[in-house]
């Protein structure tokens, strides 16, 4: 390897670590604050465990947190399988209207989520949906769908058709050649459109407001709703153990789970 | 009747079938607002039997596209009495029997007796806290705490200004800056240029009661716009260095009340639930352990200690001589406040 | 093949798509499209019609953008906005991607490909809080500096247009890295490797081959971030200040503030309307690489 590629490699890593140090810039001061004394975040931080002492007593909190990570799972499941199959439709064949169903995907993206969950509240009521899990699963897949699809198009637009032809003459059928050859192309956009799935589950915040049953909330919902008052950094203390578990369990997968590594 | 509103009907009925639990109190109102306190839930779950279910609203104007897609699903609505006439007039709140709430009778005569809360001999809302829209002060920035609103107008604080981001009290603000009445404003130009000669001052436009605190704990802001309740909380519970201004010029005064949505299933219980709001000891407590506005319950203030905000400065009749509350405002005409709200915004930049 | 094979075959590939496209986009017309057209359907009303009052169908609430000169101004500082949002994106984004696919190497390119989505994981108002706690004078930012420094600093850059660049940015990027990451990946290195060994320059590579490959994945990450950040209201407004209003705010006053359904509504689709005409005007530049 020359030199330069040496540098420039090293120069790229820190390139990564500078922007990793970006990225989590803010959520370490939501850690630290966490631990601050000081509901205004003053400085020097007073170093204090009490958020997190009121957060135990607080079950309304805990509750909100179960119940979005529930809604969370279950709408990346939902979203990551019907965005897989219409990516692979949309990938795979020509037919009429084909542009058009692409283009379907920008509303849910583009008009304010706002307006998205007014127009959704207005619509379930209207046609006897109304409220509950359901209503809420029914909401999340909806907005979490375009960015699955639009995720997984990205890398099907690197897969060479003649990969799933070449399988086909060899005599796979159509499942086996999705199964054996296009999937495994495509598992790490299909694992990254899973996670922006459950992202934007887990912060959907209007669809939620509106479509919960009232006494059930999901965290964003009891995040929002406080700010009128002023949160308590409890949130803080529930977003930090948040974080915590999911980076635990994010590098715990990372170690067994080989993630489109080709090398 | 419309197809959609049919369909919502049919759609509540539904619902009703299914929610056939009996004795649950299901609350609107804004969140950490009294009437989610957990102590006060279990207090009053305790003393009736009733069970209280929480729902919250962000905006006036999302608490009212709640009643209207959630008929029947609400026992007790939180509204300000500016916004009564309108959820009256639209069929989503009830009129209520006195008779069962017994605290009713020591609320104050002119609030009870609010035209915004009664129509046609009909009570449509129970006053139950109240208080001030004004300016608030950080201590730290003043040798004497100022008494006119002019203040913030004062090249000394420029950048150390806030205002909140709501066009309704801008406006309001704007007219009580330039003597004029917030309930008929005569010369809006007027009101235009004194606001839009305040937006060079501005450090931001805040939005919660936790952003003042914050800019005020880090001694970043001067004075703003602020809530009588919070800037009371904020120096009593939160030692912060607030003092609230009830300036020369006048103050805004609101008044919140209770009120029943109309297709209530458990009227009993939301009488109960009133009753229990309005009750001294609930009020005391409150504003002893959280900070509270004003209650609109005279007993309720007199159990106050003598030298409480909320009764020694809320309470003195010199004070509610410069009050004037806010009146119901059109649609039309807020629609047309939010308009010249958002061309000084855009035009500050 | 003449054109009544092709005919068929096109619809029995209809056929066969329709089965796969047919749950996900059935779940979008019940939980979005029918919805959203019932807002279209208000976005040409006078008042709303729930609510007992007189209504009747006008073009008034699109007229509005036209006639109010604000609309169209701040929808041009938000696709400003929105065009800065994605540059930086981009810039930060892409050569992170580049080092995560072609760099790194095993388990700790597994670990930081994780790491760098988690952030998404926190609460949006919760991150913005943070920054502002970050970016304030006297807060984060400013105190670090001033500590490791031995000159006097002072970052204030709260309340302004940086600052919501900077929250913006932070919390679009990680759809850039991804989207990149996904189409880098997918380049063969014995294809680098051979335009290397005939003698092409790292900066040819990298025009030639690395971006055209990788096309589609700049596209996509730049769509999921361009697209939301028009309409983005949340953090100009607690970021921003006094500069924090943008196209967004002054939809979700109509519906927060006051209760103008119809002009919100119109307001969106012409959001919605530009974007289309802004995609489609920039599709033969995308298609022609991808």
């Amino acid at each position: 390897m020359s030199p330069l590629t040496r540098l420039l490699e090293v120069v790229g890593r820190l390139f990564v670590g500078l922007l990793l140090a970006f990225l989590y810039l803010p959520i370490v001061i939501m850690g630290l604050m966490s631990f601050n004394a000081s509901p205004f975040y003053m400085l020097p931080i007073e170093w204090s465990t009490t958020w997190y002492v009121q957060l135990a007593g607080n079950a309304q909190l805990v509750d909100a947190s179960l119940y979005s990570l529930k809604i969370a799972l279950a709408t990346a499941l939902i979203a990551t399988t019907l965005g897989t199959a219409a990516s692979l439709a949309l990938f795979r064949y020509e037919f009429k209207g084909k542009k058009i169903l692409q283009a379907l995907l920008l509303p849910p993206i583009a008009i304010p989520w706002l307006i998205t969950g007014t127009a959704m509240l207005v619509f379930f009521f209207g046609v006897g949906i109304g409220r509950g899990l359901h209503a809420l699963i029914l909401g999340h897949v909806a907005l979490a769908l375009p960015y699955v699809i639009i995720v997984n198009n990205a890398r099907l637009k690197t897969f060479a058709p003649e990969l799933e032809e070449a399988a086909r003459s060899l005599g796979a059928n159509q499942w086996q050649v999705t199964r054996r050859v296009t999937l495994p192309w495509i598992a790490p956009s299909v694992v990254a459109g899973a996670l922006f799935a459950f992202a934007v589950s887990f912060d959907q915040f209007v669809v939620s407001y509106f479509l919960a049953t009232p006494g059930q909330t999901t965290l964003p919902v009891e995040i929002y709703a406080a700010i009128r008052k002023g949160f308590t950094p409890e949130i803080n203390a529930v977003s930090t153990i948040i974080i915590v578990l999911s980076m635990a369990l994010m590098l715990f997968t990372a170690r067994f789970y080989k993630f489109g590594g080709n090398d | 009747m419309t197809g959609i509103s049919k369909l919502a009907l049919l759609a509540a009925a539904v619902m009703i079938a299914q929610q056939a639990v009996a004795a649950e109190v299901h609350v609107l109102n804004w969140k950490g607002y009294g009437a989610d306190e957990p102590w006060a839930v279990a207090a009053f779950e305790k003393a009736t039997g009733n069970k209280v279910v929480n729902d919250f609203f962000n905006s006036e104007q999302e608490m009212l596209t709640k009643l209207r897609t959630n008929p029947g699903l609400y026992d007790v609505v939180m509204i300000n009495a500016a916004f009564n006439d309108q959820a009256t007039t639209e069929g989503l709140i009830q009129p209520i029997d006195v008779s069962g709430i017994a605290n009713y009778k020591d609320l104050g005569p002119e609030k009870a007796q609010s035209p915004l809360l009664n129509h046609d001999g009909k009570i449509y809302g129970v006053p139950w806290v109240w208080g001030l829209t004004s300016i608030a002060v950080n201590d730290k920035a003043f040798d004497k705490t100022p008494t006119s609103i002019q203040v913030m107008w004062d090249e000394a604080h420029k950048g150390r200004v806030v205002l909140r981001d709501d066009a309704l009290e801008a406006i309001q603000f704007g007219a009580i800056a330039t003597g004029q009445d917030i309930n008929d404003i005569k010369d809006m130009e007027v009101v235009k240029a004194k606001l839009a000669s305040l937006m060079p001052q501005i450090r931001t436009f805040w939005g919660a009661e936790n952003d003042w605190n914050q800019m005020v704990a880090a001694n970043q802001i001067d004075v703003g716009t602020y809530w009588s309740g919070s800037a009371g909380r904020a120096k009593k519970n939160f030692k912060l260095p607030v003092t609230f201004v009830v300036p020369e010029e006048g103050a805004v005064g609101w008044l919140d009340a209770f009120s029943i949505p109309a297709g209530s299933k458990n009227v009993d219980g939301a009488l109960a639930f009133i009753d229990y709001m309005i009750d001294p000891a609930f009020y005391v407590e409150w504003d002893n352990k959280v900070g509270a506005p004003v209650s609109a319950n005279v007993k309720a203030v007199a159990e106050l200690p003598a030298d409480a905000f909320n009764r020694a400065v809320m309470g003195d009749p010199e004070v509610a001589s410069r009050i004037r509350f806010q009146a119901p405002v059109s649609d039309a005409d807020r629609e047309r406040y939010l308009q010249i709200w958002q061309e000084l915004k855009v035009n500050v930049q | 093949m003449n054109g009544n094979s092709t005919l068929a075959a096109h619809r029995s590939q209809g056929m066969k798509a329709a089965q796969l496209l047919f749950p996900a986009y059935l779940w979008l017309v019940l939980a979005v499209f029918l919805p959203l057209s019932a807002m279209v359907f208000f976005s040409f009303v006078t008042e709303m019609p729930f609510t007992g009052k007189p209504w009747s169908m006008t073009v008034a609430n699109y007229a509005a953008f036209f006639t109010t000169g604000i609309y169209a101004k701040l929808l041009l500082s938000s696709l400003r906005l929105a065009f800065e949002v994605t540059f930086w994106c981009v810039v930060l984004g892409f050569p992170a991607a580049y080092v995560l696919a072609k760099v790194l190497k095993g388990r700790s390119r597994e670990a930081i490909f994780l790491l760098v989505i988690l952030p998404f994981w926190s609460n949006g108002l919760v991150r913005v809080f943070s920054w502002a706690m970050v970016l304030r004078s006297g807060g984060i930012l400013d105190t670090l500096l001033n500590a490791v420094l031995p000159f006097k600093v002072d970052i204030d850059l709260i309340y302004s247009y940086p600052a919501v660049i900077i929250g913006l940015v932070h919390s679009y990027v990680p759809y850039i890295v991804l989207t990149c990451y996904l189409s880098l990946q997918a380049i063969d290195d014995s294809v680098i490797e051979a335009a290397r060994s005939l003698g092409a320059s790292r900066f040819t590579v990298l025009r030639r081959l690395i971006i055209p490959l990788s096309l589609p994945g700049i596209v996509a990450g730049a769509v999921l971030v361009f697209v939301p950040v028009i309409g983005s209201f949340m953090e100009p407004r607690i970021l921003g200040g006094r500069t924090g209003t943008f196209y967004g705010t002054v939809i979700e006053d109509q519906f927060v503030a006051v209760f103008n359904w119809p002009l919100g509504a119109a307001l969106s689709f012409i959001l919605l309307a530009v974007v289309l005409f802004i995609l489609a005007a920039a599709s033969p530049v995308m298609r022609r690489s991808a």
